[in-house]
């Protein structure tokens, strides 16, 4: 018995002998989607699509043909593909298009499924260039289509508490943003051999070069700078920076490692480091405000408060002032560090009623919006502010000057 | 999976050979993200979190883990069995700590427990428990699952000679290693004192082993194993170790779960009827009284100390 039949007569008897509990789901209207891009990050989408009550695959655009059965074995069906995003787009059995091709491409991508009309889940970052980010916009609000941006920890829920509780003043004011994705790894895909002039290097690793991808602050500091935007309630008027390859002399063209600092209104600054020969630190993005910080990382969100030093307030009418006043101040002997070192302790952890993984929890409201249950969170004009940061950073980390980013045009 | 995953493997190209042994690893990773129960963000935990409530729309290859795990239940007549969730946290496994639960609060567990009250519909590709409170811990299953998926990967990189081993207790022996008719597997005991109970030597198939001596307790002067007869509720007593031999390592991890907790005459008319290549070796008794059961196995055992059956 080979494995195929084996799991295919497993399934049958799962539907054979066990109740089923039929119509306990309530009927919810089918949302068919088409996926443009179904590398990695295209199936890690689709697999948390497949998790929503009602949504299905209909079919895939891809030119790289091992892809279509690695979908194929996720969705567990034949999935239609196609080399042509047109030939998707012209069917009419897809209600929404998911696209997660590489960034490069997102422009054409998207601009196309907006014209054609669909709602669509666009993995970030909006645009690769500045130019791509500015048409994508305009294509998305001209043709009037729904539109989420792949910024899924915007929809983590220990995400959301953590950035309510700075606007609620929990830590002051909030000044300086310091987010880091450290890593320890080549960020290589493995590349079928032969692969003469290159081309599959070129289409699988295209994170590496420079003419497809933004590199580490585009791939992976997208992320941090919408959150940092989502905190600043802006985005950033210019960034500086660097970058270089210190371990990784493989041929890329992009850095292993990146150095920028985002500048926000009112001298506000978004910090970003990105090593890939490290992983100590990790994936955490720390919020720094005038009466404590917080921290956000990928799976948890944690708050520390700052002890207050003094306070300007006249307080000789106030309870514990007249008990100093009357009862006098009782002498002792104490040596503290706390003055220069405030934070010594395990910090307040943000407990949430969901840990839901973040990007079900982001396709899960895209699908919600498409069925006209709600508006969208994460939409064009927030991929907007974070793309054009990362399309501006892209040169500025060559060049290593004060670049400026402009804002949108509409 | 708190599991230590190793691979080796064969390549004429280093750099190939490390980004084939990346995306394992990173399939690994996927893997424990879908099945872990120690997350809370996996989707083995969104349905313990949310299946008692109302049916839980899930992705087809959970449901593959699903009906997999069902369908070694059905095979033991329960026997093996991933609802153990509650049980294994009664009994303190979940975190290493020990203690026996009273026969009242077994009691109530059995209302929570058992593979009859997980209600699959792949039509619907929905997931239900029957009864609230059930909890599912793949911690018999997972290993294999998550080996055969790397596997996956490994023939898809055209790696041919390569074995991967998950904490030990399941690897698998992929083609290979050059000029050798396959990958050499040393089975230890009887455990926990003999070096080599028997050596084997395995190609494109895999080996699962069960035992005590990672998992386990004494209270009172008693070892408890973290092994579970889930049908009495309690852990096994009167096997060493097992060791399976099966072409998927999902089915040889589920089958040492069940080939430990049955008696060998059970184990061996369970292999005849559903695992038609599974060769086993099955330890009773205690290290120094020790009798073995070879099905199939094929290979010398060291018989001088594990009488054969």
């Amino acid at each position: 018995m080979n494995r195929r039949d084996f799991l295919q007569s497993a399934s049958a008897a799962a539907i054979a002998s066990s109740t089923i509990a039929r119509a306990a789901t309530p009927a919810v209207k089918p949302v068919r989607l088409g996926v443009i891009g179904a590398g990695s990050r295209g199936q890690e989408d689709l697999r948390q699509f497949l998790h929503v009550p009602g949504v299905s695959v209909e079919a895939i655009c891809d030119i790289y043909p091992p892809r279509y059965e690695q979908v194929n074995h996720l969705a567990g069906k034949e999935v239609p593909h196609t080399t042509d995003y047109n030939e998707l787009l012209a069917r009419n059995d897809i209600d929404a298009v998911l696209i997660a091709s590489p960034v490069g491409c997102h422009a054409e991508h998207v601009i196309a499924a907006a014209r054609s009309g669909r709602p669509i889940y666009g993995e970030k970052a909006l645009g690769f260039t500045v130019e791509d980010n500015h048409n994508i916009l305009e294509a998305v609000t001209k043709n009037k289509v729904l539109f989420q941006i792949g910024h899924e920890y915007r929809y983590a829920a220990w995400a959301q508490e953590a950035v309510r509780r700075v606007h609620a003043g929990d830590i002051g004011t909030p000044t300086h943003i310091y987010a880091y994705w450290h890593r320890n790894g080549n960020w290589r895909r493995s590349v079928p051999s032969p692969d003469p002039d290159g081309k599959l290097e070129h289409l699988l690793n295209w994170r590496l070069y420079r003419e497809t991808s933004g590199g580490l602050s585009t791939e992976l500091g997208s992320h941090h700078i919408d959150m940092a935007n989502w905190v600043f309630g802006e985005q950033p008027e210019s960034i500086i920076g660097t970058n270089s390859i210190c371990i990784y002399h493989d041929g890329r063209t992009v850095g292993d490692n990146v150095q920028a600092v985002f500048s926000y209104s009112g001298g506000r600054r978004l910090v970003f480091s990105s090593i890939t020969d490290n992983a100590k630190v990790g994936c955490e993005f720390w919020i720094y405000g005038t009466a404590g910080c917080v921290e956000i990382t990928i799976e948890d969100a944690t708050i520390y408060y700052e002890k207050k030093k003094s306070s300007d307030a006249p307080s000789a009418d106030k309870a514990v002032s007249k008990t100093v006043v009357e009862r006098g101040v009782t002498t002792g002997a104490s040596y503290s560090t706390a003055g220069e070192m405030p934070y010594r302790g395990p910090g307040e952890k943000i407990v949430t009623a969901s840990s839901e993984d973040p990007t079900l929890a982001a396709v899960r409201s895209f699908t919600e919006a498409v069925r006209g249950e709600h508006a969208i969170f994460a939409d064009v004009h927030c991929g907007f502010r974070a793309a054009i940061a990362c399309s501006v950073a892209h040169d500025a980390v060559f060049a290593e000057i004060k670049m400026p980013i402009p804002a949108a045009k509409l | 999976m708190g599991t230590e995953f190793t691979l080796y493997l064969y390549s004429g190209d280093a750099s190939a050979a490390a980004s084939a042994s990346e995306e394992v690893f990173e399939e690994i990773d996927r893997v424990e993200q879908l099945l872990s129960n120690y997350r809370d963000s996996s989707e083995l935990s969104r349905i313990n979190q949310n299946a008692g409530t109302a049916p839980v729309t899930t992705d087809p290859e959970m449901l593959n883990f699903l009906a997999q795990s069902e369908r070694w239940s059905r095979a033991s007549d329960g026997a093996f069995d991933i609802t153990v969730g509650r049980l294994m946290k009664a009994y303190g496994f979940f975190k290493h700590e020990g203690r026996v639960p009273s026969d009242a609060e077994l009691g109530e567990l059995r209302a929570v427990t058992g593979w009859q009250k997980v209600e699959l519909d792949p039509a619907a590709r929905t997931v239900h428990f029957a009864v609230p409170g059930v909890e599912l811990d793949p911690g018999g299953i997972g290993k294999g699952f998550a080996v055969d998926a790397a596997v996956r990967i490994l023939r898809a990189d055209h790696i041919s000679a390569a074995m991967l081993s998950a904490g030990s207790s399941t690897v698998y022996a992929l083609g290979a290693p050059p000029h050798q008719a396959g990958w050499r597997i040393v089975v230890p005991g009887p455990l926990p004192s003999k070096d080599t109970l028997s050596v084997i030597t395995l190609r494109d198939t895999s080996l699962s082993s069960a035992d005590c001596s990672q998992k386990n307790f004494t209270l009172g002067g008693h070892f408890y194993c973290h092994i579970m007869d889930p049908r009495t509720m309690r852990p096994v007593e009167g096997r060493v170790q097992v060791s399976i031999v099966d072409p998927s390592a999902t089915a040889s991890d589920a089958l040492s779960n069940v080939i430990f907790v049955e008696t060998p005459e059970h184990s061996v008319a369970t292999l005849k009827a559903y695992a038609p290549e599974a060769r086993a070796l099955i330890v009773s008794g205690d290290a120094e009284h020790a009798r073995c059961t070879a099905f199939r196995w094929g290979e010398p055992v060291d018989s001088a100390h594990c009488v054969l059956h």
